[in-house]
């Protein structure tokens, strides 16, 4: 892989930070933010402490970033938080925050990269759905519904970043022994897997394997589009 | 940042975007060019990507602001229809930035 600027959202743990010491093991620079300290030890890896929903934090971010990096080949808005409730238990201010980190924070990572995306000979923006959103799952109403708008956010930017060459696509993982859902009971997390057409936990690898698809210069006629890991739709 | 200095880097955007046009669509760098909206020369992409470039100009001045804001979108006259209300616009977002 040639040397690419790739900015990760959500770097500190779990996906994130797989993804994140995957490509800085292949070579890449890679920035990566979080609200917590970021605890990647590397040469070319660049850690800033940011609140993804916030607009002025965001905005702040690539000021610092486009004196450092002339460019950005690669967006992945990784960042996100999940919550388990019966639709009718769930407390407002749970709903403003998924909304808040999900939708908002992948809306202003989206939309402040560009200058810098549009500079890169392949750019490409990756966001994160989940198999929720297909399989519809109980107790994940506003987790799906935050990651539905992502899907449409992600199908839109695509058809309008298509003007400057710039890959829109989102992944949607199978579960992921990640943070994530550590909290998620297992016989629902089994539940799920049994819903897909490959009936077995999604691995990072599995995750990185479909980034590294829409990095690739050759899949720059692939854009608005959403694959979902373990066959589920 | 002087008034003038702010034209500057809209002409500069200009000569950007006329990089990427054909002979027959240059964008005229004047004071008077209408951008966006009735006859202007920029579609809503071109204009993000016009505006882009003047935010990335300032930032290397060390100026950072939104040209995208809420009030740009509000105002019944938007600023972005030519070089003129362009150039005001910025400069009342720089000084307020201040």
């Amino acid at each position: 892989m040639t040397v690419k600027n790739i900015l990760i959202t959500g770097s500190s743990r779990g996906l994130g930070k797989e993804i994140a010491e995957h490509f800085l093991n292949n070579g890449c620079n890679v920035i990566g933010c979080s609200r917590s300290v970021g605890d990647i030890q590397h040469a070319n890896y660049r850690h800033f402490q940011v609140d993804v929903a916030s607009s002025d934090q965001v905005a702040t971010l690539f000021f610092e970033l486009r004196k450092e990096f002339k460019h950005l080949d690669a967006v992945i808005n990784n960042a996100g938080v999940a919550s388990m409730n019966a639709f009718a238990l769930t407390p407002a201010k749970t709903f403003e925050k998924i909304f808040d980190v999900n939708v908002q924070g992948t809306f202003l990572f989206c939309q402040k990269s560009l200058g810098l995306l549009k500079k890169s000979p392949h750019p490409r923006i990756i966001n994160m759905s989940t198999v929720a959103v297909p399989l519809q799952l109980e107790g994940e109403s506003i987790y799906a519904a935050s990651k539905s708008a992502v899907e449409t956010l992600t199908k839109i930017i695509a058809k309008e970043y298509g003007y400057f060459g710039i890959t829109c696509n989102a992944i949607g993982p199978s579960p992921v022994d990640t943070n994530l859902i550590r909290g998620v009971p297992k016989d629902k997390i089994a539940g799920m897997v049994k819903q897909q057409a490959i009936r077995r936990m999604a691995t990072p690898a599995d995750v990185i394997n479909l980034v590294e698809f829409y990095l690739r210069p050759e899949s720059s006629m692939i854009s608005g589009q959403v694959i979902y890991l373990g066959g589920a739709s | 940042m002087k008034k003038a200095d702010v034209q500057k880097i809209i002409f500069d955007a200009i000569e950007m975007a006329n990089n990427l046009r054909e002979d027959n669509e240059q964008i005229p760098i004047a004071e008077a060019t209408a951008l966006y909206g009735n006859d202007g020369y920029l579609d809503s992409m071109g204009l993000v990507s016009f505006l882009t470039d003047i935010e990335e100009s300032l930032q290397d001045s060390d100026i950072m602001v939104s040209l995208s804001d809420e009030r740009a979108m509000s105002q019944t006259q938007s600023p972005f229809r030519d070089v003129q209300t362009l150039t005001s616009y910025i400069d009342t977002l720089i000084n307020e930035s201040k």
